[in-house]
């Protein structure tokens, strides 16, 4: 980068020793846990708005790119510096500013990682609800501008649903407030909507206010096993049809359930057949009628169904569903999973076409797969395996996940449900949303960034 | 590089080792996480970035092994990075303290270069026998910088017909932690093990422990203090003390060997004992171990301070069975004594 020692000189005098550019440092911030790559030239780890603020300034000056970065958990590229420059890591802007209880609410900084969030929730009986997988990892800021979710959202909704209010500093240094404290507003334009799931290509949030909720106080599971995801499917929209929305409804395939065997050999699990974790929460005799309700609906479908009673055998189910994604190694060490085609999304009438058609992409290409997911709100995850040091098997695996994200498109689905777009999934953004919206996504990306120095590249921005 | 790509590779880059790297906690930087960790060495193995600067990450990994227990995929990071420092030193690449500790301990035979006797804390040379069941394998640390503890350690095993060798030596656990060959050492102790005939190794130490268990030859037993005394209980006069005490698990006595219940046996046979926060497979690491605390004395402590927010209210003081956990807990601990096992037992016993 031209006059590289000169910027670093501005950015040391902002933040001091937490500014890098050593290779070795770029280097670790090179990717997230996706395959796209980019090296950054600085990384900058700012601790307040001001000091994002001051390093807008500079970087919008000179037109160097900046890209925001949490944890670095992203499965498609949203915090990889594709086009170099700045790599502001949030991560220790991490601070909880202020439990507001009694108006339902906390604010805290991007950096705050949702578990210890939660955790500390705990005491005064309220949590958080969005839960991805990486939730002991992940960070507040990320989940925002991925629109993050997970194993609740069926009942809970996604991180869009809890944003109250954003501080965001735009790309010249600006800093704004896109709500308050109020838990509705029909004021103006809805920006906090706008910024959740906006991947850092509008500005770079720096605090936010979320809606907290009641902790259920009680839970229950139903694991239930089925011929196939098509009968599953039906059984689903059977307990909808009930009146019983679950607060988790995850469908897992014989693959999955070898994995998660293999993480925890104590688990319990059917051997054949897709399975069905239902969960609901809320009071003791709530959670007994609607499991007793589930377990009548599955009775003349299923092939086994089973209550947990035990609250350890239900952290144990959660916890290695939670880690599965990336286990496949432990079953065959010769495999690696590959974040690709791993978040599509259909309508929830369409999920057990999807299995199917997956399945044959799956033989078609010769890449085996495991198909999990929140059968409840229709998104799947797909996880492809190959061995790493096989060039023809990474060929079959691009060919692979290219027919499962339009497979996903001609269901009337999405490319994702709850990951992102980052550059993984840019191709498809024409092809999902039409040239239209496209086109209006760019005016208003030019309107908060007209040097388009936030995120370049993302989003097909 | 000698690094296995298809090893490295299974890191899919989850990052769930961030949520529990200590030295990461601390530091903030990719870098100093496992995750960053496994990036370098893979950039390594691609032939990348071969400089100094790739040991500011790699030196500073306790290798304690807390990422193993948090990885999916099954890695074994510690590994990939005590692999990596010995590929970088076998290049040259290495920082004054490795080649300090590389000269100290092949040319004095222990870590600190100590020319003294290694055997001062032994009062009565004649107690040493020719031939024995058990041989007490001390460590550089009890022998040159708690001599007190070797004391007492012997004393009780010796009741049990337990000798010390010679001329121990260094075990090589420092040099295999800090990526050199270590197997001079290695053979050194074996002839020396050999003329005493012992049937098994009793050793105080967390780093000793795992080096004789797993990068020494397997036909002798490998005994950690705290399991042979927990296993003689009977045989030990042990008084009811008045104390309440937790125990600081030592990363490779527990998470890398799987042992949590003898030591707490053996404590709960002598006082009342409460858990620290986080214990057994999840204990947080006291930061010294790895080389840590050789090359990086200030992050060390710091992660030893974190480590004493985890002591439970209401204990009179943390037992652990190393004496590298012990020096480094001890030189931040104000108001709390740290005590090596031994030390308790053997006050029971008084």
């Amino acid at each position: 980068m031209k006059g590289a020692i000169q910027i670093f000189d501005r950015f040391h005098e902002i933040v001091n020793e937490r500014v890098r550019s050593s290779l070795d440092e770029r280097f670790c911030y090179a990717s997230d846990a996706s395959q796209i790559e980019g090296l950054p030239d600085f990384v900058i780890r700012p601790k307040s708005t001001e000091e994002v603020s001051r390093i807008l300034m500079i970087c919008n000056e000179f037109e160097i790119p900046v890209t925001a970065r949490g944890a670095g958990t992203g499965l498609a590229g949203g915090a990889t510096p594709v086009k170099g420059g700045v790599v502001l890591d949030m991560s220790s802007m991490n601070n909880i500013i202020e439990f507001d209880i009694e108006n339902l609410q906390v604010i805290v900084e991007p950096g705050v990682v949702p578990e210890k969030l939660n955790r500390t929730l705990k005491s005064s009986g309220f949590f958080f609800p969005p839960d991805p997988g990486s939730s002991a990892i992940c960070t507040i800021g990320g989940m925002i501008s991925n629109n993050s979710s997970g194993i609740h959202c069926i009942k809970y909704g996604t991180t869009r649903n809890y944003v109250l209010d954003l501080q965001v500093v735009l790309a010249d240094g600006r800093v704004i407030n896109t709500g308050s404290k109020v838990l509705k507003s029909s004021v103006g334009y809805d920006l906090t909507r706008l910024f959740v799931g906006s991947e850092g290509t509008l500005g770079i949030i720096t605090r936010a206010g979320l809606k907290i909720m009641p902790l259920p106080i009680a839970k229950r599971l139903v694991v239930a096993s089925f011929d196939s995801a098509v009968i599953a499917g039906k059984v689903v929209i059977q307990i909808f049809s009930a009146g019983i929305i679950p607060s988790a409804c995850e469908i897992l395939d014989n693959t999955t359930i070898a994995v998660l065997k293999r993480c925890d050999p104590n688990l319990v699990f059917p051997n054949l057949g897709d399975i069905i974790l239902f969960e609901v929460d809320g009071t003791d005799n709530s959670t007994a009628e609607q499991s007793y309700r589930i377990i009548e609906i599955c009775a003349p479908l299923a092939q086994s169904i089973r209550e947990v009673s035990s609250k350890t055998e239900m952290g144990a189910i959660w916890e290695a569903r939670r880690l599965v994604g990336a286990a496949i190694s432990r079953l065959d060490p010769t495999k690696t999973r590959v974040y690709a085609g791993e978040d599509v999304g259909v309508p929830i009438k369409q999920i057990p076409i999807l299995i199917k058609k997956i399945q044959e992409i799956s033989e078609e290409f010769d890449i085996p797969a495991m198909k999990y997911g929140h059968i409840g709100d229709g998104s799947l995850h797909v996880a492809l395996f190959i061995d790493i040091m096989d060039p023809d098997q990474w060929e079959r695996l691009k060919r692979a996940q290219e027919k499962i994200h339009r497979t996903a498109i001609e269901l009337g689905g999405t490319v994702s449900s709850e990951h992102g777009v980052g550059l993984a999934r840019a191709i498809y953004m024409r092809d999902q949303l039409g040239n239209d919206f496209l086109e209006i996504m760019q005016s208003i990306k030019r309107t908060f960034d007209p040097k388009g120095i936030l995120n370049p590249g993302k989003l097909s921005l | 590089m000698n690094l296995d790509l298809r090893v490295i590779s299974k890191c899919i880059r989850c990052g769930n080792c961030r949520a529990v790297c200590p030295v990461f906690e601390e530091e903030g930087w990719e870098s100093a996480n496992t995750r960053g960790r496994i990036m370098i060495i893979k950039s390594l193995a691609n032939g990348h970035n071969q400089s100094p600067e790739v040991l500011e990450s790699l030196n500073a990994c306790t290798t304690c092994g807390l990422c193993i227990e948090n990885c999916p995929a099954g890695i074994n990071p510690p590994d990939l990075v005590e692999v990596a420092r010995r590929e970088l030193a076998s290049l040259g690449i290495m920082t004054e303290v490795q080649v300090e500790l590389h000269r100290n301990i092949l040319g004095a035979g222990n870590t600190f270069g100590e020319r003294l006797d290694r055997l001062a804390w032994l009062h009565d040379r004649r107690v040493l026998k020719k031939k024995a069941d058990y041989i007490y394998f001390a460590g550089c640390l009890a022998s040159f910088r708690n001599p007190e503890i070797s004391s007492k350690a012997f004393e009780i095993l010796s009741r049990f017909g337990a000798t010390v060798l010679q001329n121990e030596q260094c075990c090589g656990s420092p040099l295999i932690r800090t990526g050199f060959d270590a197997s001079p050492l290695i053979e050194h102790n074996l002839r020396e093990i050999d003329r005493v005939g012992a049937g098994a190794i009793i050793t105080g130490c967390a780093g000793c422990y795992t080096t004789l268990k797993n990068d020494y030859p397997s036909q002798i037993d490998i005994i950690s203090i705290s399991e042979f005394l927990a296993d003689h209980l009977q045989e030990m006069e042990l008084r009811r003390l008045n104390l309440q005490v937790t125990y600081h698990d030592p990363c490779h006595l527990g998470r890398m060997n799987k042992i949590y219940e003898k030591p707490r046996q053996l404590i709960e046979a002598i006082c009342s004992f409460e858990e620290m926060v986080t214990n057994r497979k999840d204990a947080r690491c006291c930061g010294g171990g790895g080389g840590v605390r050789a090359g990086y004395k200030d992050l060390s402590l710091r992660l030893a301070r974190r480590r004493l927010d985890d002591i439970p209210q209401g204990v009179d003081c943390i037992i652990t069975s190393c004496p590298l956990c012990l020096r480094n807990l001890s030189d931040v601990s104000n108001d709390k004594k740290v005590m090596d096992i031994v030390e308790l037992v053997a006050l029971s016993m008084e």
